[in-house]
């Protein structure tokens, strides 16, 4: 029954969105404007019913839905219940779906653009809408439902069993699917040849939200990954991740552009072109995800019939919004004024070094199928390539961003350069310091350098702009640089959670301990704890610092009854200039074989990461 | 500096940048591509050692040996042929004898790899593709691994 009320929402909710479409193309009649809002509404609407009937079959646990029954279980904590309804593929789908009308009724409500802009892009963004909904309903529909009656389910994957799986996916979503928005907003402004001041600011509105939103996802899945896979990274350069970061990258070019642009509305083609390759690009990694083409350690499970509907989706989408970027040209662009280093030119400078490591990654990610293709051979591209490939491209971005807020727009120097110059060789002399002392690692050099002038360059430009502020202004005002700084310190922290991590193999006795430098761990007792549906093998540990105790530290295996399966839960303690990090491993003669990383400074990314978002949200504001 | 001149700069600079992108990607592409074999594959090939490789295929049964102090041995076999893995650290979770699973690591000398990674299938309905399509053009693909 409950099935049926989501499907029906689903097919009413395709059916409204039609309507719309349709209606459109009838213009001028009385009643046109008010069906065409409320197809809108009722389209929206719909597609709440149907993903609260999903959940509600979830929580529930509702086993004559099919989708439940493959991925629920009824001894399963209630917050997992609810969580669940995304856990899989086809309910984050429907998750994907309710996200993506909701930017179409959220835009709507934009009462700054004009009339005719702002319906051709609800059309668009309903045309979208209505290509994934038929997606869903012919791929992944999560409403199917079994005639045999059921009393149990197959329970959901350990591995997602987490608070993380509340927030991580329908932030991810919110960051992919708003760049659909991004793209109607460009088709339209580009069919209409409005692309003005009006449409630059809405555009650059969205689009800071839903990157904030991508940049917030990824962390969080990376955070995810940090403490779940007991690996002791936070980054692999999976192909899962790969392909969030590529849409992140053209985010992140079509940000500045934006930005920068605003005032003078150099560039519009540029950014149209940007605005549909974010879209494109999350699209391609769905594909690349979905359809289980590559591998991944954070994979969904895969079916190939939808991938080749994703690829023909991409391809339509792609292929549409390109033609019509070659077909229409926006009215002339101001010239640009090119000179060697200001602010346009920092601007190229950016965009061209963002592209090139989108595409390197791009490549790295899609190189083993087509030697696959071709020569039959599979290869498998690693970490090394990314490391050594996409880090030196990104070299000379990283140097530029130390200063590039601060150029001037027509003439070709930098104001109060001898204060940078002094800065700069402050940090090096800084960072050989350190290095000095601790260990001499070329990647630890350039990193720690790099990190310490951004954010070094970025606080003396605020210091340099200083003026009597009130806070808010103060935030606004300074906010590229302070996103910077936020870089900065994520840059010391991924350099120095890399490369001076230090791993311990070790076994160990109850009541044993090992020492690192002037700490050392002791591990107390282990015990066996009975949870709801899984059995819980705990280790005690205590950390010490010079004799005195830190902290205790709780790594533990777990054994999922229902799925049989085995997940690790690392021990962490965040020191604020490092973590702890603990993986038990098997039993041997009573001996305990551990894992113990030092991550130095990873809680930095974190901070940094938290920095960018909230800058990224403050922009939003900014005039 | 002219302005012409200034933009003339401006476009040298990008050209050398793009092209050491290029060259970096040609040369690591090169340089870091880890070739995925199963053990007979890996057998016809012309590995050296000190080569990294990727082996894909199933643990032997009993071959696991635990020698202590997080070090293991254990045996990769596609039922034709047999490689020798040594592994140090922490196995997967999931990683089982007669389970597939995929070793990362370089050749010690014949027969014998040194592991740096173990990955183990997933959850029980993930298998790593290469296996499965080496077992499926074996005939050894069982219906229920999914």
């Amino acid at each position: 029954m409950i099935s049926l009320i989501g499907f029906g929402g689903l097919i009413f909710s395709l059916l409204c969105s039609i309507i719309l479409i349709f209606i459109f193309f009838i213009q001028n009649k009385k009643y046109s404007e008010t069906i065409f809002y409320y197809a809108l509404y009722g389209s929206v609407i719909s597609i709440i019913i149907s993903f609260l009937a999903l959940m509600f079959s979830y929580v529930s646990s509702d086993f004559s839905n099919y989708n439940v029954f493959q991925n629920s279980h009824s001894s399963k904590p209630l917050l997992y219940k609810i969580t669940g309804t995304w856990g899989n593929h086809e309910g984050s789908m429907l998750l994907w779906l309710l996200i993506m009308t909701f930017y179409n009724l959220f835009f709507s409500f934009n009462k700054k653009l004009d009339d005719d802009l702002k319906k051709l892009t609800i059309f668009f963004q309903s045309s979208l809408y209505t290509c994934f909904v038929l997606f869903v309903l012919f791929t992944s529909n999560p409403f199917l439902s079994t005639s045999i009656e059921i009393k149990e389910g197959l329970g959901l994957n350990p591995i997602l069993q987490d608070p993380a799986l509340a927030i991580h996916p329908p932030m991810l979503y919110t960051g992919y699917v708003g760049f659909s928005l991004v793209l109607s907003l460009a088709l339209a402004g580009l069919i209409l040849n409005k692309i003005d001041i009006k449409w630059i600011k809405t555009t650059k509105n969205w689009t800071l939200f839903c990157w904030s939103m991508l940049t917030g996802g990824i962390s969080l899945g990376s955070y995810w990954a940090y403490y779940e896979l007991g690996w002791g990274g936070w980054w692999f350069w999976d192909p899962v991740e790969n392909v969030s970061l590529m849409p992140w990258i053209a985010g992140l070019a079509l940000v500045h552009t934006l930005m920068i642009t605003q005032k003078e509305q150099l560039l519009k083609r540029w950014i149209v072109f940007l605005s549909i390759l974010c879209f494109s690009l999350s699209v391609f990694g769905t594909f690349l995800v979905r359809s289980g083409i590559l591998t991944s350690v954070h994979s969904f499970a895969a079916d190939s019939s939808r991938g080749i509907f994703i690829l023909i989706l991409f391809l339509v989408i792609t292929g549409f919004s390109f033609i019509i970027f070659i077909f229409k040209s926006t009215d002339s662009n101001k010239k640009l004024n090119l000179l060697f280093i200001n602010k346009s030119s920092a601007l190229i400078v950016n965009n061209i070094v963002m592209l090139v490591a989108c595409i390197t990654i791009l490549l790295g990610t899609i190189y083993p199928i087509i030697i696959e293709v071709i020569t039959n051979k599979r290869i498998s591209v690693g970490a090394p390539y990314f490391n050594m490939t996409v880090l030196p491209i990104l070299l000379p971005g990283f140097l530029l961003m130390s200063v590039a807020p601060a150029l001037s727009w027509q003439s070709n120097r930098l104001p109060k350069f001898k204060n940078y110059l002094i800065l700069f060789i402050l940090m090096s002399i800084l960072s050989s310091l350190i290095t000095y002392f601790t260990h001499f690692n070329v990647w630890g050099f350039i990193g720690i350098t790099l990190g310490l002038i951004v954010i070094g360059a970025s606080t003396l430009s605020i210091f340099h702009n200083y003026a009597k502020y009130n806070f808010k202004q103060f935030f606004l005002r300074n906010n590229a640089f302070i996103a910077h700084i936020g870089v900065g310190i994520a840059i010391l922290g991924v350099t120095c959670s890399s490369v001076f991590q230090t791993e311990h193999r070790r076994s160990l006795n109850i009541g044993e301990s090992i020492n690192i430098g002037k700490y050392s761990l002791r591990l107390e007792d282990t015990k066996i704890l009975e949870k709801n549906n899984y059995q819980e093998l705990l280790a005690y540990f205590s950390l010490y610092e010079n004799d005195e105790i830190l902290s205790k530290i709780k790594p533990s295996k777990r054994y999922y009854h229902v799925s049989k399966m085995i997940t690790t839960e690392a021990g962490i303690y965040h020191h604020w200039l490092q973590d702890f990090y603990i993986v038990l491993g098997n039993q041997k003669d009573n001996k305990w074989d551990i894992k113990i990383y030092q991550n130095p400074l990873i809680n930095f990314i974190w901070l940094g990461v938290m920095i960018m978002i909230l800058s990224g949200l403050i922009g939003i504001r900014k005039k | 500096m002219t302005v012409r001149f200034q933009r003339l700069l401006l476009i040298i600079f990008s050209l050398i940048f793009l092209s050491t992108a290029i060259l970096l990607i040609l040369f690591n592409s090169k340089k870091n591509l880890i070739f995925f074999y199963t053990p007979s594959e890996f057998l016809n090939s012309n590995s050296g050692i000190g080569d990294k490789i990727r082996i894909g295929g199933f643990v032997k049964k009993k071959s696991i040996i635990n020698k202590g102090n997080n070090e293991y041995n254990f045996i990769i076999t596609d039922l034709k042929n047999t490689l020798n893995i040594s592994y140090k650290g922490i196995l997967p979770d999931l990683f089982k004898e007669e389970q597939g699973a995929v070793i990362e690591g370089t050749l010690l000398k014949n027969n014998i790899i040194e592991a740096s990674t173990v990955f183990a299938k997933h959850d029980e309905n993930y298998m790593p593709a290469s296996i499965k399509k080496e077992l499926e053009n074996q005939k050894y693909w069982k219906k229920e691994y999914k």
